[in-house]
C-alpha cells in the first residue's frame, strides 16, 4: 500500500514507471508531466507514432492500466513549478510515501528535493549522461544531503573536460573545457542524445533503487507503529526488513555503460559516492537554522542563541519571534529591501 | 512561483543573499554600496567596482528562478567589445548550458555576492586585455 509522486514521464521516466507499476506493493501513482508526446520522441519512446499528439501522462495512465487495473494513476498535466500548481503539488507530495524524479533540468530537480524535503518524504533521481554513455542515480532521504549537496559535489571542476578528466569519474566525461572564445556556441553534452538502450538500462537501475527506497519506507513506518504500540521494546528488533539505506554503500551511484577513453576506461563498472550534507549547503541549511542567517535588520528581533560557527556574528536580540508567518516574512523582506535601496 | 512568491524564495533572501550583501556594503563608501531593487518576480543589484583605474557600472539580476539559475551580470558602462562579452554587455561568467555539468554555476555554494566578485575578476581581466591583447585567466583562452 504505497504511494509514490512522479514528476516527468519522457524515455527515462516512463520506463521507471513502467518497473515501479508493475510491483504490487505500489497502489497509487501521481505523475506529473506537462509534455505531449511528439514524433521525435518515438526512437525512445515505448508508445507508437500513432500516438503522437497526446499527452504522455495520459499515454502513460493508459499503459499502466492494461497492465495494472488495480493501480490508481491519477495524471497532472502541469508544469511543476508553475504558481497555478503549487498548493496542489505539497497536497501530494504529502500523501506520497516515495518521490521519483525524473527530468532533466536542473530547476525542476531542486525543486521536487523542496517540495520532497519540505514534507520529509524520500525520494530517488536518475540522470543519464549525454550520449548514453552511463548515467547516475541518486537517493534522497529527509536530514540527509539534498540535491544541492549532491550537484555540488558532482559539479564538474575547472580542469574537466582536459587532463583532470582522466582520474576523475566525478567529471562529465563528453564536456570539454567550455569555449570562452566563443561563449554562445553550441555544447557538445547538450546535443548528444541517448540511445534507448542506455536509457533504459539507467532507468532500470533508478526502478530498482526507488522499490528498494520504498522498502526502507515500509520498515520506517514500521518502526513507527512497533514505537507507538509498544514503548517498552526496541523497535529495530520488531522489524525484520532492512532500517536503513547504509548497506547500499553509496548515496549516488554512476554506471559507465561504455569505455570512453580517458574517462571511462571500463564499462559497467560501477563508482559508488558516498556524499555527506553539506556543512553550508546554502540549498538545504537555511531550512534548519532561519533566523543565525538572518539580516542586520532582522537580526536584532530573530535572536542569536542558535546563531551556525560559520554564520555572520549577529548582534544582541532581544525577542526572537521565529517561526515566521507568511505575513511577518513580507514584512522582513520589505524592510530588508528597503534598507538597501528598493523603492 | 520563485525568488519573491515563494517562502523558499524570501528565506533564501533574508537568510543568505541580504545579510551577505549587507556585510559587502560594510562599511563600504556609499558610492560603491550595493543598491537593490524589485524588477518584476526578481532583484537587481545595482552597483560599482572599480577593478584597477576605471569605475564601471554594472548590474546583476537575480531572476524569479534565481539561485537555481545563475545571476547575470551586465555592464552599464561603455566597454570595448571583446570576446567574452555576450549582447547587452552581459558578462561571461558562467553562461555555459543549463545542465549540472555545463554550468559553472553551484547554487549549494555561491551567493549573489560571488558573482559581484566574480564581476570583479571579470573586469581586471577586462582592463589587461585592454591594454595587452591577452586575457589573463588560464580559463578563458
Amino acid at each position: 500500500m504505497a504511494r509514490v509522486i512522479q514528476v516527468g514521464a519522457g524515455s527515462g521516466g516512463i520506463a521507471v514507471l513502467d518497473a515501479i507499476g508493475r510491483d504490487p506493493r505500489i497502489t497509487q501513482i501521481t505523475l506529473i508531466e506537462p509534455d505531449v508526446y511528439k514524433p521525435h520522441n518515438v526512437v525512445r519512446h515505448i508508445f507508437p507514432p500513432s500516438a503522437a499528439g497526446k499527452p504522455k501522462g495520459e499515454l502513460a495512465k493508459a499503459w499502466l492500466a492494461e497492465r495494472r487495473p488495480d493501480l490508481i494513476v491519477q495524471v497532472f498535466t502541469e508544469d511543476l513549478m508553475g504558481a497555478a500548481f503549487q498548493n496542489e503539488l505539497e497536497q501530494i507530495a504529502s500523501q506520497a510515501d516515495v518521490g521519483v524524479c525524473a527530468v532533466d533540468n536542473e530547476p525542476a530537480k531542486y525543486h521536487f528535493d523542496a517540495i520532497m524535503r519540505r514534507h520529509g518524504k524520500p525520494w530517488t533521481l536518475g540522470e543519464v549522461l549525454s550520449g548514453g554513455i552511463g548515467g547516475f542515480v541518486h537517493w534522497f532521504t529527509p536530514g540527509g544531503p539534498c540535491y544541492g549537496c549532491v550537484a555540488s559535489h558532482l559539479k564538474r571542476v575547472e580542469e574537466s573536460g582536459t587532463k583532470g578528466a582522466q582520474d576523475n569519474p566525478r567529471l562529465s566525461p563528453l564536456s570539454p573545457s567550455p569555449d570562452y572564445s566563443n561563449p554562445q556556441g553550441a555544447l557538445t553534452e547538450t546535443t548528444v542524445p541517448a540511445g534507448k538502450a542506455s536509457i533504459q538500462a539507467i532507468a532500470s537501475l533508478h526502478a530498482v533503487l526507488t522499490l528498494r527506497m520504498l522498502e526502507w519506507v515500509r520498515s520506517q513506518k514500521s518502526e513507527v507503529s512497533s514505537q507507538r504500540s509498544d514503548d517498552g521494546a526496541p523497535a529495530a528488533d520488531l522489524c525484520p526488513l532492512t532500517s536503513d539505506l547504509s548497506d547500499l554503500g553509496f548515496t549516488s551511484l554512476l554506471l559507465p555503460l561504455e569505455r570512453v577513453p580517458g574517462v571511462f576506461e571500463e564499462p559497467f563498472r560501477p563508482y559508488r559516492f558516498r556524499i555527506a550534507r553539506l556543512a553550508e549547503c546554502l540549498i538545504c541549511q537555511p531550512d534548519l537554522g532561519d533566523e543565525a542567517r538572518m539580516g542586520d535588520g532582522e537580526k536584532g528581533r530573530m535572536g542569536e542563541s542558535r546563531t551556525q560557527a560559520n554564520s555572520p556574528p549577529l548582534p544582541s536580540s532581544p525577542s526572537p519571534i521565529l517561526p515566521l508567518s507568511p505575513e511577518q516574512l513580507d514584512v522582513a523582506l520589505d524592510r530588508a529591501l528597503a534598507r538597501l535601496g528598493n523603492e | 512561483m520563485g525568488l519573491l512568491d515563494s517562502e523558499a524564495g524570501k528565506k533564501r533572501l533574508l537568510s543568505i543573499e541580504i545579510p551577505i550583501i549587507e556585510r559587502y556594503n560594510l562599511d563600504r563608501d556609499k558610492d560603491y554600496q550595493v543598491k537593490v531593487q524589485r524588477v518584476g518576480g526578481g532583484l537587481v543589484l545595482r552597483y560599482r567596482l572599480k577593478p584597477c583605474h576605471n569605475v564601471y557600472e554594472l548590474e546583476t539580476r537575480l531572476t524569479s528562478a534565481y539561485p537555481t539559475v545563475p545571476p547575470e551580470t551586465r555592464v552599464l558602462t561603455p566597454l570595448k567589445h571583446c570576446p567574452h562579452l555576450l549582447e547587452g554587455q552581459t558578462l561571461c561568467l558562467w553562461r555555459q548550458g543549463s545542465t549540472r555539468a555545463a554550468s559553472r554555476w553551484d547554487p549549494a555554494k555561491y551567493t549573489c555576492i560571488f558573482a559581484l566578485q566574480a564581476a570583479w575578476r571579470w573586469l581586471a581581466c577586462y582592463e589587461v586585455w585592454h591594454e595587452t591583447g591577452d586575457w589573463p585567466l588560464p580559463d578563458a583562452r
